[in-house]
């Protein structure tokens, strides 16, 4: 008898094209758009805190309060007094430069570093190459190690390792850096704040040969913290050895935790809100499975009563009505949660910082129960209340 | 052949409520017996519950009050399932307004309560065929509803209460819509299906169709106002011949 209801069912579903397809539509919209809507939120979160926390997450800012007189910039003598503590400082200062390769003249961001900056800032691969290492810091080599932007401005495509550049400064000396490698480019959300026309020489090669850079002035001091330290312990060091050296409201320390915690604030409401538009989506899509399943109330009731008549037990209708419902919504959710991949798949693939592919099984999960249980609540409910009439009763229903 | 009733109705009622608490009394208090085999007619004015006595008779619709015993048993007692194997088993019933299933082929309308008695695919197939072929309908049984006339449309409706043959046949007007030929031909089969040893019970407002049953059951205003017996000798099956 199942195997025959299946098929009536089936049949059924058959003859009526239009009210199954609306029926599946609503389906579909529905798990479709919690999905989507669910998963995008958790999308964009996973690809942005993915991003910070690739760029180290266990790092502190030092800034100068720039308003407060007493807000100058920090000193070696402000570093070695830090040093004691187990952190790493990146020393570092930077100016712009005309440089020239060949007919090429280009505007350059200098930036004098040391040899441990890989190892503290994140955003720094080498594409080819190398990185300048301690015996070019101490002699003070004309290395160069540029930007992926800046060696395609010099070179192009060619091969850039081993050229030179002729970088010009405001007194009008001229020092040629050979090119020891080429770095990256910074991908994702922060490529748009990383990459730039720049290139890294060793910071006492950059007070030689640069004028206008004066020495012992650091505009901020980016620190490093082994991962397994207690980064709020050694913050409160930090502040602790500078307010001695100087006016606690003339500086700031800025941890990429408190950013990344005031981001995850901002996703989550962002979450909340796309699931809410989910949730909306849903109960929209539910009221019109509803909807469909009530409309044809009429004509359904009038098959019950005639069933009824022919001798069909009630509960072979129920079942019959059971499947339907389960079929319509079951086949609705399977295609309403593929769109969704689809377009989430695409999303991921097309915008460039989404490349993380989230798709939580129990979003689906409960996309999928809401609308099957609204299909079946609604779907089996009038037909529940048809089979309780006499068959005349049921036939005469208007 | 045992005299034996096989129904028996005592003051049956039937109250319709219409909205505004407005009251139609279609039934008050009928009393009616039907031997088994019988073949009566039941005629009255339009409005007099003729409908009405033929559904609850088919066990589609309960009285307000009264009794009816199908067979011995009595209906308000049944449960759901109970009733269910009964309109399946024992009654085929021929609506005056048809009830089919408007998206399904005629062979699907008539092998329907065969699916419901759980015949199998194939066989049903075949008993929908053959009750088909009865009414005359061999060449329209991929027809839907909407493609057929009113007049085959009640042949199909016919060969579906003959499909599950049927202890009882309950006919609400079968001869309204069909031009006298097929008429005749109808009746030919429910005579036929008499002499099988059935029940029948028709609702017509054609004297001539009534003159081939045993008995005229007259309702008026929802009562039984008289019951004549027929003549054998004007019932065309009796086998009397120069009348
Ligand atoms: N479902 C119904 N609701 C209200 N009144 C009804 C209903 N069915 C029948 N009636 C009324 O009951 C009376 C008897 O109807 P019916 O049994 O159909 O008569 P007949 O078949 O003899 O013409 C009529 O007055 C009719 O209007
Ligand atoms: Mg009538």
């Amino acid at each position: 008898m199942l195997i025959e209801n299946l098929k009536t069912a089936l049949e059924a579903l058959y003859g009526n094209r239009l009210r199954t397809l609306l029926t599946l539509l609503g389906v579909v919209i529905g798990v479709f758009a919690v999905t989507t809507t669910v998963s995008l939120g958790q999308i964009a979160t996973a690809g942005i805190t993915g991003e910070i926390q690739a760029f180290g997450a266990q790092s502190l800012f030092v800034i100068p309060e720039s308003s407060h007189p007493e807000g100058v910039p920090f000193t070696d003598a402000d570093i070695d007094a830090l040093s004691r503590l187990p952190i790493e400082i990146l020393r570092q200062r930077s100016t712009r430069v005309w440089a020239n390769a060949g007919e090429e003249r280009v505007r350059l961001n200098v930036v004098g570093t040391t040899a441990n900056a890989p190892r503290i800032d994140r955003s720094i691969e080498l594409d080819r190459g190398r990185f300048f290492d301690e015996r070019d810091e101490q002699a003070a080599a004309q290395v160069i190690v540029l930007s992926a932007d800046a060696a395609e401005e010099f070179f192009g495509s060619g091969p850039a390792l081993g050229r030179e550049l002729m970088l010009e400064t405001s007194g009008g000396n001229r020092s040629f850096y050979t090119v020891i490698g080429v770095k990256k480019r910074v991908g994702g959300a922060l490529g748009a704040f990383a990459n730039d026309v720049s290139g890294d020489v060793p910071l006492e090669s950059l007070y030689r040969d640069v004028s206008g850079v004066p020495r012992d002035r650091y505009d901020f001091l980016p620190i490093t913290i082994a991962l397994d330290r207690d980064a709020g312990a050694i913050e409160r060091q930090v502040r602790a050895i500078l307010d001695r050296r100087r006016d606690p409201e003339s500086y700031q320390v800025q941890s990429i935790e408190g950013a990344l915690s005031l981001f995850n604030t901002i996703t989550v409401i962002l979450q909340a809100l796309l699931g809410g538009i989910g949730a909306i989506s849903l109960v929209v899509g539910g009221i019109g499975i509803l909807n469909i399943m009530l409309v044809s109330v009429t004509e359904r009731t009038r098959e019950i009563g005639l069933r009824k008549a022919l001798g069909a037990q009630p509960r072979t209708i129920l079942q019959q009505f059971l499947i339907e419902a389960v079929v319509l919504t079951v086949i609705g959710g399977v295609l309403g949660v593929l769109l969704s991949i689809a377009v989430l798949w695409t999303v991921v693939a097309l915008v460039p910082f989404l490349d993380v592919f989230v798709l939580d099984p129990w979003i689906i999960a409960l996309a999928l129960f809401v609308s099957v249980a609204t299909g079946v609540a609604f779907g089996v409910w009038p037909a529940r209340r048809a089979a309780a009439l006499s068959p005349i009763e049921a036939l005469r229903y208007e | 052949m045992a005299t034996e009733t096989v129904i028996v109705a005592r003051g049956l009622r039937k109250v319709y409520v219409l909205g505004g608490g407005v009251e139609v009394h279609a039934l008050r208090g009928l009393d009616l017996e039907v031997r088994r085999g019988e073949y009566a007619a039941i005629m009255g004015p339009s409005g007099s519950g003729k409908s009405t006595l033929l559904q609850i008779l088919g066990c589609l619709d309960a009285p307000t009050d009264g009794s009816y015993r199908l067979a011995g048993d009595e209906v308000a007692d049944l449960d759901e399932a109970a009733l269910a194997g009964i309109r399946n088993r024992r009654i085929g019933f021929v609506f005056q307004s048809y009830n089919l299933l408007p998206r399904a082929t005629a062979v699907d309308n008539v092998a329907l309560p065969l699916l419901y008695r759980g015949v199998p695919p194939r066989e049903r197939r075949a008993l929908a065929l053959d009750a088909l072929e009865r009414v005359g309908l061999a060449d329209r049984v991929h027809h839907r509803p909407n493609e057929l006339s009113g007049g085959q449309r009640q042949r199909v409706a016919i060969a579906r209460a003959l499909a599950t043959e049927p202890d009882i046949l309950l006919a609400d007007e079968p001869t309204g819509n069909l031009d006298s030929t097929t008429g005749q031909e109808i009746l030919a089969l429910f005579d036929a299906l008499h002499r099988e040893g059935r029940t029948i019970l028709i609702v017509t407002h054609e004297q001539d169709v009534a003159e081939h049953c045993e008995r005229i059951i007259r309702i008026f205003d929802g009562q039984v106002a008289a019951s004549e017996v027929v003549a054998a000798r004007r019932r065309p099956d009796a086998g009397v011949a120069g009348c």
